[in-house]
Parts: C-alpha cells; sequence; structure tokens
C-alpha cells in the first residue's frame, strides 16, 4: 500500500514536472515563421532560406517577404531561423539539401566564418546559394552597398558637424560590431569616412573605438566608460554600424548630464522611425532590410526557369545586386513608415517593387 | 529545536534534493564556520581583498590618469551597478541555498522589463507597471520552483531549460521594445538622487536589507542551512520544498525589481538582451565569495563585488586599451574567482 502510493505520489510529481515543462518545450519548436507552402504534385520550385535569428523585426521579416514572393510565383518554400548561430546555420543547410530545395537563400551577417561551411556544403548539392550582405565566392551576392551606406552617413553627419560646430569637435565616439567583420568595418569605418570628408582636418586622437555589439545593451555601458574617460569632451559625434549602437551611445551622455554636447547618425534606419526617437540622433540610413528578398526575385526566377545567370559574387566588387542605401534625416524619417507599415505595403506591391522605390525620400 | 547548531547543518555537500554526502562537522565558531560569529562576520577576508583590489584599482588608475577620479567616472561604475547589483542578489540566494546557479537570468529579467515596456506603452498607472514587473519576476521563479520540487531536477538544468524554452518565448512575444521616453519611469531613471543615479539606491537598499535579513531571519536560516547540507536541513525538520520556493520567487520578484531598473535606463531592448547580465551575475557573486557549493556567503559583499567589477570595465577606457581587448580582465577576474572557490571547497572537504 505504502509502495503503490509512493508509486502515486511519483506519477503525480513526474506529470505536475511535464505539464510544465511540455508547453514550454512546445513553444521552443514553434518554428520562428510557418513552414513551407503546401508542395504541389508537380514538385514546384521550391526556395529555402536560413534568416538571421528571430532577434530583430526584419531578420523576421526577410522571411516573411521571400514567403510571400514565393507563394505568388507558385513556389514551395522553407524558411528557418538560423537563430545568429554558426553551428544551427550548418544544420539548417543540411536540412534544405535532404529536403530537395532548388535555390537557397541566407543572411549571416553575425557570424561571416559560417558562410564558408554553409557554401562547401551547397555547393556539393549543386544548389545555387545567394548570400545577403557576406559575400561568399561562388554564391550570388545580394545586399545593401555597406561602404556607400557608411560614407553617406558620415558625410551627412559631417555637414553638421560643420555647420553646428565648424568642424571643431572633441570626440567621435565609433561604436562597432566586430562580430560582423566587414560589414562593421565598411559600415562603421565608412562614417568615419564619411565624417572625415566633410571635415578633414579632425585628427585620428579624437576618434575613439568601442565595442557595442550591435545593441543598445551592449553600447550604452561602453558608451558611458568612453565618456567617463573623456570627462572634458563637451561636442561629441557618434557613429556605428546600427541605430541601436549610436542610441545606446547617446542614452550613455544622457545618464552622464552630457546630453547638450551629443549627436549622433545611425545605420538600418530601426530606431529612427515613430513615436519614441531620440532626439540627439539625427539621422540614419534606411536599408530596407526586411525586403531584401525582393531583390532577388529576378534571380530566382532565372534559376527556376532552369537557366541560372552565372555566379556574381562580389568578390571582385561585381555583386548580382547591390542594394541602395537612403540616407534621411530624423525630420525626413517621420515620413517614412514604420517596420510594420512597411512590410504591409511591400507585400502588398507588385512583384518586384522595392522598398527603396516606395519609401526613400532622397533617391 | 535550538537554533546553535545550525553552523553544524551548514557543513554538508551540496547536492540539492540528490543524493547527498555528509561533511565531517567542525565546531561551530571556527574559523570555517559559515555561521556569521560575532568575533568575525562570514565573510570578512573575502571583503578585505576585494576592498584592497578595488583600492589598488582605483589608485593605480588615478596615478595613470587624474582626471580617473571625476564625477562622470562614478556616474559611470553606479549606472553599471544597479541592475546586476539586484541581479546578484537573487543569485546569490540561489547558490547560498544550494541551487548552485540560476542560469534562467536572462529570462528572467527580460520578460518583466517586456511586460513593463507594454504597460507603459498602454498608459497604464506606474504602481500597477511596478507591481507587474514583480508578480511578472516571481512568477517567473514560481515556475522554476515548480518544475525543481516536483520534477525533482536539480535547479542548473532546470533554469538551463527554461531559459531556452523562455527565449523562444519571448521572441514569440516581440522583437523589440521600447520604453516610452515620455514615460515618468523614462524620466526616473535618467534622474539623480544626492549625486548619484536613482537606480543605484534601490540596489543599495535591496543588497543592505537582504543582506541583513538573511542570516537573520528564521527563513534565511533556513536557507543557508539547506544551503549546507539539505539532509541534516531536513532531518532537523526544515522544509526543503518551502525553502526552494521562497528562494526561486524571492530570486525571480528581485529579477522583476532590475527589470524596472533595467527598462527605466536602456529605453530600447530585444529579446537576447537578457544574456548580457548573466555572466557579470555570475561574476559577482563568486567574486564575492559566496560558495557556489551552497551554505556560505555574505550578500553585503555583493556591493563591494559589483562596485569592484564595474569599476574594472570602467577603469579600462582610461587605459586606452583596444575596445576588443577589454573583454579579456574581466574574464580574467572570473577565472581567478572560480579557481579560489575551487581551493576553498578543496580546502573544506579536507
Amino acid at each position: 500500500m505504502r509502495h503503490m502510493s509512493k508509486l502515486t505520489t511519483r506519477w503525480v510529481r513526474g506529470t505536475v514536472a511535464a505539464a510544465a515543462i511540455v508547453p514550454l518545450l512546445a513553444l521552443a519548436l514553434v518554428p520562428m515563421t510557418g513552414g513551407g507552402v503546401a508542395a504541389a504534385s508537380a514538385k514546384p520550385f521550391k526556395v529555402c532560406m536560413g534568416t538571421g535569428g528571430q532577434g530583430l523585426d526584419w531578420q523576421t521579416g526577410q522571411g516573411q517577404v521571400l514567403q510571400a514572393i514565393a507563394h505568388k510565383e507558385g513556389w514551395s518554400s522553407v524558411v528557418l531561423s538560423n537563430n545568429n548561430s554558426a553551428s544551427t546555420t550548418v544544420s539548417n543547410v543540411q536540412v534544405f539539401i535532404q529536403d530537395g530545395c532548388n535555390a537557397v537563400v541566407e543572411f549571416n551577417p553575425s557570424a561571416p566564418g559560417d558562410v564558408p561551411a554553409m557554401s562547401a556544403k551547397l555547393g556539393a548539392a549543386k544548389i545555387p546559394v545567394i548570400t545577403f550582405d557576406v559575400g561568399e565566392p561562388g554564391a550570388y551576392f545580394v545586399g545593401i552597398d555597406n561602404l556607400k551606406a557608411g560614407i553617406a552617413g558620415g558625410q551627412m553627419l559631417g555637414k553638421i558637424i560643420k555647420s553646428k560646430w565648424g568642424c571643431n569637435l572633441d570626440l567621435i565616439i565609433a561604436s562597432h560590431a566586430h562580430g560582423a567583420g566587414t560589414v562593421d568595418t565598411q559600415r562603421t569605418g565608412g562614417m568615419i569616412t564619411g565624417v572625415l570628408r566633410e571635415c578633414p582636418n579632425i585628427p585620428q586622437s579624437k576618434i575613439v573605438n568601442d565595442e557595442g555589439s550591435g545593441q543598445v545593451s551592449v553600447a550604452l555601458p561602453a558608451g558611458r566608460n568612453v565618456l567617463a574617460a573623456h570627462p572634458t569632451a563637451k561636442r561629441i559625434a557618434v557613429v556605428g554600424i546600427n541605430d541601436s549602437t549610436v542610441t545606446g551611445t547617446i542614452e550613455a551622455a544622457e545618464q552622464l548630464g552630457r546630453a547638450s554636447g551629443i549627436i549622433g547618425w545611425g545605420q538600418d534606419g530601426s530606431l529612427i522611425t515613430g513615436a519614441n526617437v531620440d532626439p540627439h540622433l539625427l539621422g540614419s540610413v534606411f536599408y530596407f532590410l526586411e525586403g531584401y528578398a525582393e531583390a532577388t526575385l529576378p534571380l530566382l526566377k532565372e534559376i527556376a526557369a532552369g537557366h541560372a545567370p552565372p555566379v556574381q559574387d562580389n568578390t571582385h566588387n561585381n555583386p548580382e545586386v547591390l542594394l541602395q542605401p537612403c540616407p534621411v534625416t530624423a525630420a525626413q524619417a517621420r515620413h517614412v513608415p514604420g517596420y510594420s507599415a512597411r512590410l504591409h505595403k511591400l507585400l502588398q506591391s507588385p512583384p518586384g517593387t522595392t522598398e527603396y522605390a516606395l519609401f526613400c525620400p532622397n533617391k | 529545536m535550538a537554533e546553535k547548531t545550525l553552523p553544524e547543518l551548514a557543513q554538508g555537500t551540496l547536492t540539492p534534493d540528490g543524493p547527498m554526502m555528509a561533511r565531517p562537522v567542525r565546531p561551530a565558531g571556527t574559523a570555517s564556520s559559515l555561521w556569521p560569529s560575532r568575533s568575525r562576520p562570514e565573510g570578512t577576508a573575502t571583503g578585505t581583498v576585494i576592498v584592497g583590489a578595488w583600492g589598488a584599482l582605483v589608485f593605480g588608475s588615478a596615478l595613470f590618469r587624474s582626471d580617473f577620479l571625476s564625477r562622470q567616472t562614478l556616474l559611470a561604475v553606479t549606472f553599471t551597478m544597479a541592475i546586476v547589483g539586484v541581479l546578484s542578489v537573487g543569485q546569490g540566494l540561489v547558490a547560498m541555498s544550494g541551487a548552485i546557479l540560476d542560469l534562467s537570468v536572462p529570462t528572467a529579467l527580460i520578460l518583466p522589463s517586456w511586460a513593463v515596456a507594454s504597460l507603459l506603452g498602454q498608459g497604464i498607472n506606474i504602481f500597477l507597471v511596478i507591481f507587474a514587473a514583480l508578480a511578472v519576476g516571481g512568477a517567473w521563479g514560481l515556475f522554476n520552483a515548480l518544475i525543481i520540487v516536483f520534477g525533482k531536477i536539480n535547479p542548473i538544468i532546470v533554469t538551463l531549460g527554461t531559459n531556452f524554452a523562455g527565449a523562444a518565448m519571448l521572441n514569440i512575444l516581440f522583437e523589440n521594445a521600447q520604453t516610452p521616453m515620455s514615460s515618468g519611469l523614462a524620466k526616473w531613471g535618467q534622474g539623480k538622487f544626492l549625486g548619484l543615479p536613482n537606480i543605484f539606491w534601490p540596489m543599495l537598499l535591496i543588497i543592505a536589507l537582504v543582506g541583513y535579513f538573511v542570516p537573520r531571519s528564521r527563513v534565511g536560516r533556513h536557507m543557508i542551512a539547506v544551503g549546507g547540507s539539505s539532509q541534516a536541513a531536513r532531518a532537523r525538520g526544515i522544509s526543503l520544498r518551502k525553502t526552494r520556493f521562497a528562494v526561486f520567487v524571492a530570486s525571480g520578484t528581485l529579477s522583476g525589481v532590475a527589470a524596472l531598473l533595467f527598462t527605466a535606463s536602456d529605453l530600447y531592448f530585444i529579446p537576447n538582451d537578457g544574456s548580457n547580465f548573466l555572466l557579470p551575475t555570475l561574476a559577482t557573486i563568486i567574486v564575492a565569495g559566496i560558495a557556489l557549493s551552497g551554505g556560505a556567503g555574505n550578500l553585503w559583499l555583493i556591493f563591494l563585488s559589483v562596485g569592484f567589477l564595474s569599476t574594472v570595465t570602467t577603469a579600462l577606457a582610461f587605459y586606452g586599451l583596444s575596445d576588443v581587448w577589454q573583454q579579456v580582465p574581466p574574464g580574467a577576474i572570473l577565472m581567478i574567482a572560480v579557481s579560489i572557490d575551487g581551493y576553498r571547497r578543496m580546502r573544506s572537504r579536507r
């Protein structure tokens, strides 16, 4: 009897624990976006995508746009999240191969080292690959012109520095994300180049680098530390790999009571729209990242028709598609719809329409 | 039962709810006693070492750059201390109770933060928002405790698992969140009181109060006893279940407090941001000398530990070290602290 009671207690405990764990596991296993489009009997062209992750809205948006394109074209599609992880990227590629994908699109900006491993596997399986933003020999390159975007944003900021302070500033903080490799070098470095084109006499000693990892929560303490180490700097400009690192650094100045002397210009346009824009973020450069998949449509159509064009992999600065950056001031950005509205309009537009054409005020 | 034997209870080897080996019992009041004795408070040696290291760091940095001793440095350090300090108190409670570590800190921080940002965005009253943050944090701790207690699973495994699942849940719930700039919380988060950040004071108060009450309250003593030897504590009639529940709910509620400080000072965040706080929290309790084997530690030392570690990262910016290399010294300090903790445990087993 006692034995039975013990067993019952154990069973109850086990059931309670399982009941608690199962919903969480179920949540964890829910795919980031809906799976593939139902396969037709004629085995339609299947396009597969590994998105960067789920941490940023445009990352999921890229998958949504690709699936919408596939749906309109009558293709089958599979979208998996790479979760910003090298091992997940490679295992997703294995899934794509086993699933019989006819073309694969990958976005891996935070882990450039993933690209060769991914590319080698898909190359061996003779599946055409399109990479977003990180180039790879043998893979079609589709992406923003990061250097052009960086320089354009830097020049816009440089013009403000020139008119506001006569190019006489105390400090430029460059908030990097070194993990992004060449993307960081071109974008953040490009911004410095752009500022120096407008104000060539700013000495290198006034440029300080810190690591913002592309996140406000990392850029914020790093920014506080840099600002503390330059306590007399009164005229400060901030550049960075994206809006998050620039905004984080600006927030740091606000916390240290130095907001009146800081200005920044971001990249990617993620924090320049809406009602909660930091007043010291004077502008940004839109890439309309969520709409990248639209730019792949002509290429995917050719691949689907069985005559894939020669690979343009950007190794010799000859990309398949180079998207145009769209620098905007904060005032102009007020008239650009937010992410969700942009995505909605893009998905309702005729195939091949780009967000640059729809929304950029400085075409 | 007389409380005077609690130090003896605390001498066991911790394996939460699992098979255990009792440690040889030492008489209370010896140098290695885990109970704060009247002659020498718990962690005096550790505290002295941290104060010495912190002082040396400040002195050395001031010699290198005289402007290190500025109000800007003080503000940078105290802002950095606040959130990590509060999270570390919760982590310290978990460690002292013998549950080793709570690896679900990232979710425990971001889940209530998301609740705070969402409610503020809808214009909900700040007092309701504060209540919601504490309730969501506490509920997360309760959820962990339910699985640990009824599933009889090692807490470190449970919190690792719930953190993964929680991260997935957060990614489904939202992609990015913003504290409205016009909200009272955002304004309070930028403000100062007595020259120091507003968000610093709740951290100081929590460390002071929890550090005071843990060794002096019944529930706190039970927690230390369970952490020292769950078998011996059970033999003394202390409920392991109640203790586990109390510790994890308290830790979760503290995460709710940390979430309020986080959303007040970091107005834009994404689900993954919580992961930036796990390692600093672990480093803080390890440097504070809180035994990962449970049953020992002085929560007041968290103030010194988080202050020292926050000063290290700020000081590195003064030394002009490349931003890539700035990650190295905090990592080295963590490794040294873990080695010291391991050495202490090895010595206590002899």
